[in-house]
């Protein structure tokens, strides 16, 4: 997409914007991340990314007890029998309990923003990517479902010669990604499972997709690294690691893979969001196990580093 | 890491025993010193000031107990026990007197003192009462000045109790004339005095004084000499004979002869650095760029094949070590504003020289690996950065920074050089700059800088605006206006303005005062031996003999300052959200009731640290109201008042003085450190935090700005984190920032931030590929990282 196209007014729903981002593509970066994703894996540090609309999260936390919100909603979704505070079925998403929240327990998870907005946002760590080698990176949600604003970002992006990397699921069209592909640096590709069976039984989508669009990735000649969120019982063995790898190195332009050991932190999230957290029970994969798969990734012939970058 | 780990482990079983020896006591107070500058000053009533201070001190160190510590290279105590203490009545003595029975039972900064000592120093302290610098101080004070100080708008505690110190002598001149070249330098000078000048007879004694102490220098050195001959004689293990017969020859050689080794300019460096403490108790004696002048000495011992840069490199630890041997006393309220036994002997490397090259050489390194070998809190450890500053020096840093020491601390040449300039220092001279003390930026050798002048509170200040001038119902200052009565922001700043005018008018009053004390009651001939201009214009640095001077009174609150103007601006009259009444009486019952009114100041209006110019820009204009005022003013030394803001760790006992502001910073509570964002209020992340704080005015604020920055060490990880930290640093000094420096976030940190979420709501912890806010995370998650982040280190 030539830059003289470029659509600054163009608008998408934009979850977070996080400045100083040192491990998801090189130098001192800005993450943004975009809300909508095609996949639901039970593991998801992000719930509130899954969506495309916006949501309200609650944070129990942070309630003083004034009960404002209870007076302001004019369509009685405030229960404060609730965990989570809102009937979702009777709320419209007006944000006037948000509004009267100031203690900061009633919060927005998703923001309609334009192009100019986020570049702006962006622009203001301009000299810190100049000094680290560092950039942009669109994660999600998968970005590439919002391939348009996505498209644009990237532009605006390259205007301004910045380094751009996407972090995406693979889950989208060739059309979308030989779109966007000349717009990016780095792609940062997941891939969670080699076996189909398993990735649609966890994933709720074939891993087809995924794979088709790797090749794409590497056809581009866009340097590209994969990365592998180490799911203890799901996909840490080692036959699936090694096929992982072996993949990665098939495509030809990979040279390094990202092992991503599974964590906890968006378990308090999902309680935000008035939602069951899926993987209950499920402990972080020791150092030790995780040594092991890298040492196994490294003896296919690719870089392997513990985390990102 | 694994390149800084091999230097660790390389550390010699001598440092081990060294550092062992040091940590393993107690501090004590020993009375020594009291004892014979009291006997001195008993025998020399009828002669002038500087006389008696010279002979005082030659007395002290001509009397006072010698020790070489077992297994050291570099000596030179100022205390018989490790890390123990001297006493100086001649500032003041009265608090101590009150805190004997205390001293051991405190919470911090805890000292041992023995009967015996209490006894001695008693009767020491009978002779110094009403001839002490603090009791004329008093007396010059205006009574509006003290019922300031008493109301907690400002201190100048420091000075004010204490001798100033706060200084760097010229330590390559001791080097390479020694004293004897500064006594003939004296002589020659008396030699072409004009007997007719008016001050004649002033500038003639001065010099008297200067070649009594730098005499004295010399006869303590030989008594080091003689007692290491000594302890030789006795000595069973024939390699610490040998080590001791070195050191003999050493301290009979230097400081009175030019150094002719690195090891000599070691030794001769220590002395200054030793009797400059036992001459008064001003702390901060900063040796600033240690890697300029030890170099050549280096250089030459290694190219001529004398010694080893390992065997270097063990000698510059032993000095490390022994920077931790020197230690002080102060009063209990004052451990509050300077916590943990700090001396702040600030040592600096890097950066470039006067001609403006890069000067970073092995020395530079070698300094940097003194630290990580010792990992001691002195000497405090700091970093010059230009943009041609190599990236190796910096990578090395920031390995230090990596250890969580908070050192080195960054400073940048780009800032500093020309805010020196602006001061009226030359160009030359500002690029051969260094640090004292915390962060305050001078020519060495040139300047009493008077750096630490006062802790001035902004945020009281803006207290008392709201409250008409009053504190507690009394007027003390002008009466500005009833704060419902303000028809808009601009009137109020008006109001504040006024205020700060009084107030800071006030505090100069308070400084000259304590100022013209010192010069009256202890001027210091042996430290102004070795700064430009004293011997030639035949005056002590207390009379203004330096070649500049200034007074540096620091701002504390920045960001307190800042967020309530902007809570007022925004909530009061943009969006009339509350009313100036309401505001005002939540603010009286610190907030009682009022929670939804505090989460709405704290929450609905933005906070500095954030990147929001809206904020970001009264925060500025806050501190500029302060420096503008401070910067008007003279003292006697004919030097001019220049603002710093740091505060040292005063933001909390200022706090602790301060009632609920706008902020929705409850009754209380600590304010913000330096120009940092409030604790927990910058939200946005590093970067974010950076921006803002580069906002300020830091040229203006030529006395030194304070940026602290926590990180979790997983940030800093590896290779790329190293470059990462290299560039945070590069990108703030791109921005026009003065200081940075970094805390490695330790499992301790992780655990208190457990129990204290508030204090820590920015902490942001990396564990692989994801990034979240600590305090959010549930407690069995945070038990997962705090686990976790000791595979880090």
């Amino acid at each position: 997409m030539p830059t003289d196209e470029l659509d600054l007014q163009a608008k998408g729903i934009v979850f977070d914007i996080q400045r100083f981002s040192v491990h998801d593509g090189p130098g001192i970066r800005t993450l943004v991340f975009l809300k909508g994703c095609p996949l639901r894996c039970p593991w998801c540090s992000n719930p509130e990314s899954q969506r495309r609309e916006q949501e309200i999260m609650f944070i129990a936390r942070n309630c003083i007890g004034c009960k404002k919100c209870l007076n302001v909603c004019p369509s009685g979704a405030i229960d404060f029998d609730l965990p989570s505070r809102i009937r979702p079925e009777k709320c419209t998403l007006c944000g006037k309990c948000i509004e009267v929240c100031y203690a900061g327990a009633l919060n927005t998870a998703g923001q309609e923003k334009t192009v100019e907005t986020v570049l702006n946002e962006l622009k203001k760590d301009n000299v810190y990517y100049r000094r680290s080698g560092g950039g942009i990176t669109l994660s999600g949600g998968e970005p590439l479902a919002q391939a348009d604003f996505a498209g644009q970002l990237l532009a605006g992006c390259k205007a301004n010669g910045w380094h751009t990397t996407i972090e995406t699921t693979g889950f989208t069209t060739e059309k979308v990604l030989k779109r966007v592909l000349p717009l990016v640096d780095l792609v940062l590709l997941d891939i969670k499972h080699m076996d189909d069976q398993k990735h649609k039984k966890y994933v709720g989508k074939s891993n087809k997709t995924v794979h088709r669009n790797a090749r794409v990735i590497a056809g581009s000649g866009v340097q590209m690294i994969v990365r592998v969120p180490v799911i203890p019982g799901f996909n840490d063995d080692l036959i699936n690691i090694r096929s992982t790898a072996n993949f990665a190195h098939s495509l030809g332009t990979v040279n390094e893979l990202h092992l991503l050991p599974y964590h906890r932190l968006g378990q308090g999230k999902y309680d935000y969001l008035g939602r069951q957290y899926p993987l209950e029970g499920i402990t972080p994969p020791s150092r030790g196990n995780m040594e092991r798969l890298k040492l196994l990734v490294e003896s296919c012939g690719l870089r392997c580093s513990i985390g990102g970058g | 890491m694994a390149v800084s780990k091999k230097e660790i482990d390389s550390v010699s079983p001598r440092i081990e025993k060294l550092i062992e020896g040091l940590l393993s006591v107690v501090p004590e107070v020993e009375s020594e010193r009291a004892v014979l500058i009291t006997k001195s000053f008993k025998e020399t009533e009828s002669m002038p000031i500087i006389i008696r201070r010279a002979k005082a001190l030659e007395k002290i160190l001509s009397e006072m107990t010698v020790v070489i510590r077992d297994e050291e290279l570099v000596v030179g105590n100022l205390t018989a026990n490790p890390r123990g203490t001297q006493i100086f009545p001649e500032f003041s003595n009265k608090w101590l007197l009150a805190e004997f029975e205390t001293l051991a039972k405190r919470k911090g900064d805890v000292f041992l003192i023995s009967e015996q000592t209490k006894q001695e120093l008693r009767e020491a302290f009978q002779y110094w009462d009403g001839r002490t610098v603090n009791e004329l101080a008093e007396q010059y004070m205006f009574p509006e000045t003290r019922e300031a100080i008493g109301a907690g708008v400002f201190t100048v505690g420091n000075y004010f109790f204490n001798g100033v110190g706060h200084i760097s002598v010229d330590y390559a001149k001791v080097m390479s004339i020694g004293y004897n070249g500064i006594i003939a330098e004296a002589e020659a000078e008396k030699a072409k005095s004009d007997t007719s000048d008016p001050d004649y007879i002033k500038k003639n004694q001065f010099l008297t004084a200067v070649i009594i102490t730098a005499k004295a220098a010399i006869t303590y050195a030989i008594r080091f000499a003689s007692k290491a001959r000594e302890l030789a004689k006795s000595c069973q293990d024939s390699r610490r004979r040998d080590e001791l017969l070195n050191i003999a020859e050493n301290c009979e050689w230097v400081p009175a002869n030019p150094a002719r080794s690195f090891y000599e300019a070691l030794q001769s460096f220590w002395f200054v650095q030793a009797i400059i403490q036992l001459e008064s108790n001003g702390h901060s004696i900063s040796p600033m760029r240690f890697d300029q002048y030890m170099y050549p000495y280096y250089q030459q011992d290694i190219t001529g094949g004398k010694i080893t840069r390992e065997k270097a490199q063990e000698l510059l630890d032993c000095l490390w070590v022994k920077f931790n041997d020197v230690n002080k006393v102060r009063d209990e309220g004052s451990t509050k504003a300077f916590g943990g036994y700090p001396m702040f002997q600030n040592l600096i490397v890097g950066g470039q020289t006067a001609d403006g090259v890069d000067a970073t050489n092995e020395m530079s390194f070698m300094c940097l690996e003194a630290t990580e070998h010792t990992k001691l809190p002195q000497p405090s450890l700091s970093i010059r950065v230009w943009n041609k500053t190599p990236d190796s020096l910096l990578l090395k840093a920031g390995e230090v920074s990596r250890l969580g020491l908070g050192m080195p601390a960054y400073y940048s040449d780009e800032v500093i050089i020309p805010a020196l300039a602006g001061r009226g220092v030359t160009l030359r001279d500002a690029r051969d700059y260094g640090i004292i003390g915390c962060v305050e930026p001078q020519k060495g050798g040139k300047t009493e800088g008077w750096h630490d002048a006062a802790f001035f509170n902004t945020a009281k200040v803006m207290e008392i605006t709201i409250n008409n001038g009053t504190v507690n119902g009394k007027q003390i200052g002008p009466q500005t206006g009833e704060f419902t009565s303000f028809k808009s922001f601009e009137e109020f700043m008006n109001a504040y303005s006024k205020q700060m005018e009084y107030f800071v008018s006030l505090l100069i009053n308070a400084d000259n005062s304590v100022d013209l004390s010192h010069g009256e009651r202890a001027p210091l001939p042996f430290l102004s031996s070795m700064v430009e201009d004293c011997i030639g214009k035949g005056k002590s640095l207390q009379e203004g003999g330096a070649h500049y001077n200034f007074t540096g009174p620091q701002g504390v609150g920045v960001a307190n300052v800042g967020d309530s103007l902007a809570a007022i601006k925004k909530l009061v009259f943009d969006d009339k959200a509350v009313s100036a009444k309401e505001l005002k009486s939540a603010l009286d019952s610190n907030f009682a009731g009022k929670e939804d009114l505090r989460q709405m100041l704290l929450n609905r209006a933005p906070k500095f640290g954030n990147d929001n110019d809206e904020v970001d820009n009264l925060a500025r204009e806050g501190a500029l109201i302060y420096c503008r005022e401070v910067e008007k003013y003279t003292n006697p030394r004919r030097g001019q008042f220049q603002p710093g803001l740091y505060p040292v760790s005063a933001n909390v006992p200022m706090g602790a003085g301060t009632g609920a502001t706008p902020d929705g910073r409850q009754q209380g509570v600590a304010l913000a450190d330096g120009v940092s964002p409030v604790s927990g209020r910058d939200m946005a992340g590093p970067t974010a935090a950076v921006n803002s704080v580069s906002k300020l005015d830091h040229h203006i604020a030529s006395n030194g700005t304070l940026f602290n920055q926590k990180f979790h060490p997983s940030a800093m990880e590896g290779e790329s984190g190293l470059w990462n930290l290299a560039a945070l640093v590069r990108s703030y000094f791109d921005q026009k920032g003065l200081h940075v420096q970094f805390n490695v976030v330790s499992r301790e940190k992780l655990l208190d931030a457990q129990k204290n979420p508030d204090k820590y709501r920015n902490l942001v912890v990396r564990v692989a590929g994801y990034s979240a806010h600590f305090t959010s995370l549930d407690k069995s998650i945070q038990d997962d990282i705090i686990a976790r982040t000791e595979h880090i280190f």
